[in-house]
């Protein structure tokens, strides 16, 4: 009952909420002179700190993935390569490491003097780089003498590599630094020094290519000398891709086509749109790029009139010729024009207006019907037809069969081409389709303009009976099944049939490269580069004279095989290589062969 | 009513909004000079938990008093469902979704703590106090809350509900040598507690006491955070001349270390302000307590004013490294919802008090 009383009570609360209180400002004395002893009394130290002591985030880069064929052959991979770097403060005289340096590998007198000027500049802990991947032994030769030269310091890098050389460089591209516009790209984030792929399926799989980045935050003092490693995070591989290419098949191609100056051969498998060869001549070596000094090597592929860059594959546009007769006989047949018994007759020219249009063949071929015409690459055939399909209808035949368009494969640039058409030349010249023109692209000349990967294509539709066969080079494990194009069927049957002729029989353009080992049907194809003068028309032999390289006719093969349910379509175009029977079916037969021998 | 929102405290809500906008300043500066992502926001939840805050403080504070113990097990609720979300979940967390706002129930509970003690020691008649059985309940009250914020683990926030509840204790009137008995059962229950947790809780426990063990280096956080103040001088780098380099490197430069911020850009007479404006704030709380003629309302402010002041003292100590970094925000500056509702709320609370000082019983009346 002491404490019964408010008053009471209330006088003891008083007097502990006032302790309480004295209690917390002297709590908030203590604080306020703690702070008083960092921001004025050591100031001067931590200011100085603040100077000193600094953050770097190192970061470290990740190991690109490598790329594969289809039978897991390495095409790029990384190296290790040792560099070879000097540390000025490891050594009392740089001048005298140097020259003990190059007693084992030279280093030529201009670099040594950038050296020794760099060294006076940069802090001395600072390594500098004197040689740049150097071989095995020398490596050898530095690692024995190493005691003897000071300041000397070895490190590792990796460096992109290409095992096939000039083989497959087109599709897989090579690395180089980025470009300014590059560097701003997301998957290089924060790695200023990456090397990143610049064309082919190293530009398109950068992403999965370059893998993530790890960083080392490092403390370093006011100089830049490193104190201790704070945290650490390791980077992360690269992922690796493996493409539809078989490297067989492409370097046997690429052979093939180094007997001439310029050209192309793509071969596909129909089932799945794999690409197995891609392969374009001249190439370019990418490791020859890579290494640097490259630019004499660079200049000589830019000054290379035959441009060794372009990728004539894909970015390679010819005029058809012959070849897209197919398509303009599948237009004929299924729009009601023409039947297996409508027939023209050659007479070696026609006349439309006035002007002539002339056969291939001076003194015509006859009576032709549709077949006949394929088999004996009858252009007068396909002027009379041509005239009733007209060329709308030949162009959305074309498009149906793949030609006129950019695939949707990994491969920068590709070049679409041209594929005429009444709206099209309005859009592009503001000018109304001639008749004559639809003529002209009936043979697929004029502004039909096609790459090698499309006519490999439309020749994967045609063998698999319409189906549409997309090109893939990215090797994949799911089966892919092809949407079909049922309303061509029966016109692609009647024109496998000629097809088969082309190769096969007797008169057919391309009867002499026929193969009893590997069967097979196509269509061959010349395509003029130039207009050829009534006078040149006249003079009987103008064909076999022996003219200026560059103003010889292209020369285009495309085919399948087997002849029944095929599975292989190529396409070959030889640049100025006279004509299609001479020149890109004796090739297109060479690949066919190897490829069955290969029995994939 | 009109009487009443004349006679609010607006040194208080001054104080309050005086402090937040230095806050606002601060998060200004650490986003590198932009209102986004801190600065606009700290300023809308000022704006909106004042206003909270004036209408709890008009409300009549009978309501507050019987509402005090329903808070209080709801606050528990919430903070056992983090924890069950916790065990349940991956890893620990110390925020729950309530209706769309992300709260942390460790900031609530704290109030809730300050309410039901006032309303323990009033309905309590003082001869009353000095009986052993009238200390298990305010024992009980501060236990539970604290032994599930140990196992979160939050140990900044389970040493400021001990210190509250010893502050709170010792301010009721219980007699001093109880209040060092249930004290001294309080630093016991640590290690028997610690015997009844997981090894890996255990683990989070003892990487919090031993924070250098820690593999970023919470001990580098702690030179840095001492850099940036020290090289702010007496008058500082200047608004936005602070150097973020430093300070890119504390990860919590928003919010438990947005003081060294300060400190480093307006130097000693910018913290020793902001410590200044803190203390005065306590003081009216504090006076408040004085002036009030009922329990609840001075145990209240008091509990308030403790709270706030254990915030504070925590944080900076923190900081500058007087003791361990334990994750305690400076309230009204730092960035984060949970710690401003908590405060203003709490704030709200001690205005509704001094309007309600000269009831004599609350049961009764």
């Amino acid at each position: 009952m002491f404490y019964s009383d408010d008053k009471k009570q209330y006088s003891i609360l008083n007097r502990r909420t006032f302790l309480l209180y004295l209690l917390k400002v002297s709590f908030f004395g203590i604080v306020g002179w703690r702070l008083y002893d960092i921001q004025i009394k050591n100031s001067q130290k931590y200011k100085t700190l603040s100077k000193n002591n600094q953050i770097d985030v190192e970061i470290i880069y990740p190991l690109r993935g490598k790329i594969y064929d289809a039978n897991n052959n390495v095409l790029a991979s990384n190296i290790k390569v040792f560099d070879v770097y000097i540390i000025p403060e490891n050594t009392e005289n740089i001048n005298k490491s140097l020259n003990e340096l190059n007693q084992i590998i030279k280093i030529n007198f201009s670099d040594r003097r950038k050296i020794i000027e760099l060294s006076t500049k940069v802090k001395k802990f600072e390594k500098i780089k004197v040689l740049e991947n150097i071989n095995w032994s020398q490596l050898e030769q530095i690692e024995s003498n190493k005691l003897n030269i000071e300041g000397i310091f070895i490190s590792q890098d990796y460096m992109r590599t290409y095992q096939f050389d000039d083989v497959v460089s087109h599709i897989i591209g090579y690395t180089n630094k980025p470009n300014r516009e590059e560097v701003e790209l997301p998957f290089i984030a924060n790695m200023p020094n990456l090397e990143i792929g610049k064309d082919g399926i190293e530009k398109s799989f950068n992403p999965n290519l370059i893998g993530k980045s790890g960083q080392r935050e490092i403390e370093v003092n006011s100089y830049g000398r490193v104190i201790r490693e704070i945290s650490r995070q390791d980077s992360k591989k690269g992922n690796d891709i493996q493409i539809t290419i078989d490297l067989r098949i492409q370097k046997y191609a690429l052979n093939l086509l180094k007997d001439h100056k310029a050209g192309s051969a793509v071969l596909m498998d129909i089932n799945n749109g794999n690409v197995l060869c891609m392969a374009s001549t001249p190439s370019y070596n990418p490791n020859k790029i890579i290494q640097k000094p490259n630019k004499e090597y660079w200049d000589s592929l830019l000054e290379n009139e035959l441009s060794p860059l372009t990728y004539r594959c894909i970015q390679g546009l010819y005029a058809p010729g012959s070849t897209f007769k197919m398509v303009v006989a599948i237009a004929g047949i299924v729009h009601g024009i023409i039947d297996t018994n409508t027939k023209h007759f050659c007479s070696g020219k026609i006349s439309l207006g006035d002007r002539l249009y002339h056969c291939w063949k001076n003194n015509g071929h006859g009576l032709m019907n549709v077949s006949d015409a394929i088999k004996e690459s009858c252009d007068v055939f396909f002027y009379e037809i041509s005239k009733k399909i007209g060329i709308d209808k030949i162009a959305r035949v074309a498009e149906d069969f793949g030609l006129g368009k950019i695939y949707d494969v990994p491969l920068p640039n590709q070049k679409k081409g041209i594929i005429p058409s009444r709206d099209w030349k309005k859009k592009k010249y503001d000018e109304s389709w001639y008749p004559g023109e639809t003529l002209i692209s009936a043979i697929g000349q004029g502004f039909v303009l096609t790459n090698p990967l499309q006519l490999a294509v439309m020749t994967s539709i045609i063998a698999s009976n319409g189906k549409y066969v997309k090109p893939n080079i990215i090797k994949q494990n799911n089966d892919i099944e092809f949407k079909k194009l049922e309303k061509y069927e029966n016109a692609i049957k009647i024109i496998k049939s000629s097809m088969f002729k082309v190769v096969n029989e007797s008169k057919g353009t391309a009867y002499n490269s026929r193969s009893t080992s590997a069967p097979f049907a196509g269509k061959t194809g010349t395509s003029q580069v130039r207009r050829i003068t009534v006078a040149e028309r006249e003079s009987e032999d103008f064909r076999k004279k022996e003219v200026e390289w560059k103003k010889r006719d292209h020369a285009l093969f495309v085919g399948y095989m087997p002849v029944e349910n095929p599975r292989y379509a190529v396409s070959v175009v030889i640049e100025h290589g006279g004509s299609g029977a001479s020149t890109a079916a004796p090739i297109a037969k060479e690949i066919f062969q190897f490829t069955k021998n290969l029995e994939i | 009513m009109l009487n009443k929102i004349r006679n609010l405290n607006y040194l208080l809500i001054f104080l309050v909004i005086l402090i937040s906008f230095i806050g606002a300043a601060g998060l200004y500066s650490a986003a590198g000079g932009s209102y986004n992502p801190w600065a606009s926001r700290h300023l809308i939840r000022l704006v909106f938990f004042i206003f909270l805050a004036i209408i709890l403080a008009l409300i009549n504070i009978k309501f507050i008093y019987q509402f005090a113990y329903i808070f209080f097990i709801l606050s528990l609720l919430l903070l056992l469902s983090v924890e069950l979300i916790g065990v349940f979940g991956k890893g620990a967390t110390r925020w729950i979704n309530v209706f769309g706002f992300s709260i942390q129930p460790s900031e609530l509970i704290k109030i809730s703590i300050i309410l039901s003690l006032a309303r323990f020691y009033h309905d309590l008649k003082f001869d009353e106090i000095k009986r052993i059985k009238n200390l298990f309940f305010p024992i009980l009250i501060l236990f539970l809350p604290f032994a599930l914020v140990v196992i979160q683990p939050d140990l900044g926030t389970a040493l400021s509900i001990a210190m509250l509840g010893i502050i709170i204790l010792f301010a009721s009137g219980i007699r001093i040598w109880k209040f060092m008995l249930g004290f001294f059962v309080l630093i016991l229950s640590i290690p028997l507690s610690l015997n009844y947790l997981q090894p890996y809780q255990k683990d989070r426990i003892f990487s919090f006491l031993n924070p250098e063990a820690d593999a970023l280096g919470r001990g580098y956080q702690l030179i840095q955070s001492k850099i940036a103040l020290g090289s702010g001088g007496l008058t500082g780098k200047g608004f936005l001349e602070g150097s973020q380099s430093y300070l890119q490197y504390l990860p919590e430069k928003q919010t438990d270390f947005i003081f060294t911020l300060i400190g480093e850009e307006f130097g000693f007479i910018g913290t020793m302000f902001i410590i200044l404006l803190f203390l005065i704030l306590i003081s009216v709380c504090f006076y408040i307590s004085i002036k009030s003629n009922h329990i609840f309302g001075r145990i209240l402010s008091i509990g308030v004013g403790s709270n706030l002041f254990i915030y504070v003292i925590m944080n900076i100590s923190m900081v500058s490294g007087l003791m361990p970094v334990v994750g305690i925000p400076l309230p009204l500056v730092s960035y984060g919802g949970s710690a401003m509702l908590a405060i203003i709320i709490s704030l709200g609370l001690v205005l509704n008090a001094e309007l309600n000082g000269n009831l004599k019983k609350l049961h009764n009346a």
